[in-house]
């Protein structure tokens, strides 16, 4: 057994295996399946200062190796989360990283503040592609990526701050240090890619939003070239994620240069997977000697051209 | 609620592009009431969601459900084979919650929406079910013998090669004086469970009435909000973790 531990800004994990928002809600309905205090933490479920009901259906479409959402951040609202699944969430021993999503500049600068103190990492979303304010729109330019992380590390006093980021953007290392600049402590990529499936008999999109994020398997190799993009232009710690569905995929982001991951879509797959994707990450590291899953993290050597 | 490697046991067609499917899960998933349904891999790798499929029969670890063709899923998971392994997370949703003061059940089913109601009826031996099943034709029409354990079962087609050129919607409320119901259940397509909805405000039916309906799913467990509905009061339910049934007066159809 390695040691799967692994600390990002002061924040201690008991491995290096998180929850991505939007596929795992609070916790609450995975932990029917298995204990999730198992998991080394859990991005939740975008929060916006007020409750949103979200996009029409369908939400959600499917290509070969991925799959679309356009959720639209349905929400029960920062504050509901204080007051009803915070404590389930602490209770289980799990790092807790509260997603936030702003309608305007101004509501990210809010909902930090509500949440200063209380959770163990607030996680920026400023790469949501479903939403039509805020979201994605503040995400894609280094200027308003600097300007909207200043503004949430300004309300956050106590609480570390990972700044998301989407791939749809003309460079992920610019972006990257613009989160630096502007004070993240940490980033997270990759967010979906925007996407469309088009039914033909009918001449129209699937999904309602008629476009979607996509994720799954096979967005796993652009996302591995962000990751490693993104973790050598900053110096700050960078959690990877885009299509991860085993522990070498997993122990894949960490060589290029990632401290930890998060797991989404594999949750649909296999209700099952985190715990898994930890199992294998360990059955990798026991069979090739390696004590510390740290010991792998940004060990990348590129081939000579 | 459990993720299992499920060992397929058999499938048949049973009708045009309809096709059951039984598998053999490796523990019991526990008790599985009717209207309750399943998430299960296509056997198609390449395919990362699950198809949610309503249960049709639980016999110990044999599970059986049944699916139309529709996609690229549904075309590989009617090719599966006997001993292919397939994951299944079971039981998801809530069912139907028969009250114990039900005795006549006045039972809708339309095309494909008639899975979910067979374990109601064959399940409730002390009910009375009075049921009307609706295909498009007769092609189409499946399952019709195993819904012959109730009280009254009536087949209609849209286009008349089965049974009288009706809709089952219809066919109940032609004769709906002579049936003193107490509940309705219904599955169908959407336009089927439209129709119901008007028919019973604007006839006063005060009958209570549940009705599980269909989304594309993520999950299945009710984490990642991607099939929910609109409810009456203008919030949204999701359907497979608060439904798939639901008091048809508490959703917008």
């Amino acid at each position: 057994m390695a040691d799967l531990s692994v600390e990002i800004c002061g924040v201690k994990f008991k491995n290096p295996v998180i929850a991505a928002s939007g596929t795992y809600g609070f916790g609450r309905e995975y932990n029917e399946i298995y204990d999730i205090s198992q998991i080394g933490g859990i991005s939740t479920k975008g929060l916006t200062n007020e409750p949103r009901l979200g996009n029409p259906v369908p939400r959600i479409a499917e290509g070969h190796g991925v799959i679309l959402n356009a959720v639209g951040l349905q929400n029960p609202g920062v504050e509901h989360f204080i007051d009803n699944d915070l404590s389930f969430l602490k209770s289980k021993g799990v790092v807790v990283i509260a997603n936030v999503a702003g309608n305007t500049l101004e509501d990210y600068g809010k909902i930090c503040n509500k949440l200063d103190g209380l959770v163990d990492m607030v996680e920026l979303n400023i790469s949501c592609p479903n939403v039509h304010a805020g979201g994605m729109a503040l995400g894609i330019k280094p200027k308003n990526i600097e300007e909207v992380t200043e503004l949430a590390k300004s309300n956050l006093h106590k609480t570390p701050l990972i700044v998301k980021l989407s791939p749809n953007v003309e460079s992920i290392s610019d972006n990257a240090k613009a989160a630096e600049n502007g004070g993240a402590d940490c980033i997270s990529l990759v967010n979906t890619f925007m996407g469309m499936v088009i039914d033909l008999d009918r001449r129209k999109p699937i999904i309602a939003n008629n476009t979607g994020g996509v994720s799954g398997a096979g967005i796993k190799p652009i996302a591995l070239k962000m990751v490693y993009d993104a973790a050598h232009a900053v110096k700050i710690p960078v959690i990877g994620m885009g299509g991860i569905m085993t522990g070498k995929d997993a122990l894949e982001f960490m060589c290029a240069g990632a401290k930890a991951v998060q797991v989404g879509t594999a949750n649909f797959y296999d209700a099952n997977a985190l715990p898994r994707i930890i199992d294998e990450m360990n059955g990798w590291l026991d069979k090739h000697n390696i004590v510390n899953v740290n010991e792998i993290v940004d060990t990348l050597t590129l081939n000579a051209r | 609620m459990k993720e299992l490697v499920s060992i397929v046991k058999r499938v048949e067609n049973i009708a045009e592009n309809t096709y059951s499917l039984t598998v053999v899960l490796p523990e019991s998933a526990g008790e599985i009431k009717g209207g309750q349904f399943l998430n299960i891999s296509t056997g198609d790798n390449s395919r990362l969601l699950k198809r949610p499929l309503g249960i049709v029969k639980a016999d110990g670890n044999e599970i059986t459900v049944c699916f139309q063709v529709k996609g690229e899923g549904t075309v590989a998971l009617s090719k599966a084979k006997a001993g292919d392994k397939l994951s299944v997370l079971l039981p998801l949703g809530n069912g139907f919650e028969i009250p114990e003061s039900a005795k006549n059940i006045v039972v809708l089913g339309g095309g494909v929406g008639i899975f979910p109601l067979l374990p109601v009826v064959c399940g409730n031996k002390n009910k009375k079910f009075y049921t009307y099943l609706g295909f498009r034709n007769k092609n189409c029409a499946c399952l019709t013998d195993e819904f012959k354990v109730s009280e009254k079962l009536t087949v209609v087609t849209d286009d008349g090669s089965l049974g009288k050129k009706d809709n089952a919607v219809n066919a109940y409320f032609s004769e709906i004086e002579s049936v003193s119901a107490d509940l309705i259940i219904a599955c169908g397509p959407p336009v089927m469970l439209r129709a119901l909805k008007l028919k019973l405000k604007e006839n006063n039916v005060t009958t209570p009435c549940l009705v599980s309906l269909e989304e594309r799913m993520g999950c299945g467990i009710g984490a990642c909000l991607v099939c929910v509905c609109k409810k009456s009061d203008g919030g949204n339910a999701r359907v497979c973790k608060d439904g798939p049934v639901f008091d048809i007066r508490e959703v917008e159809l």
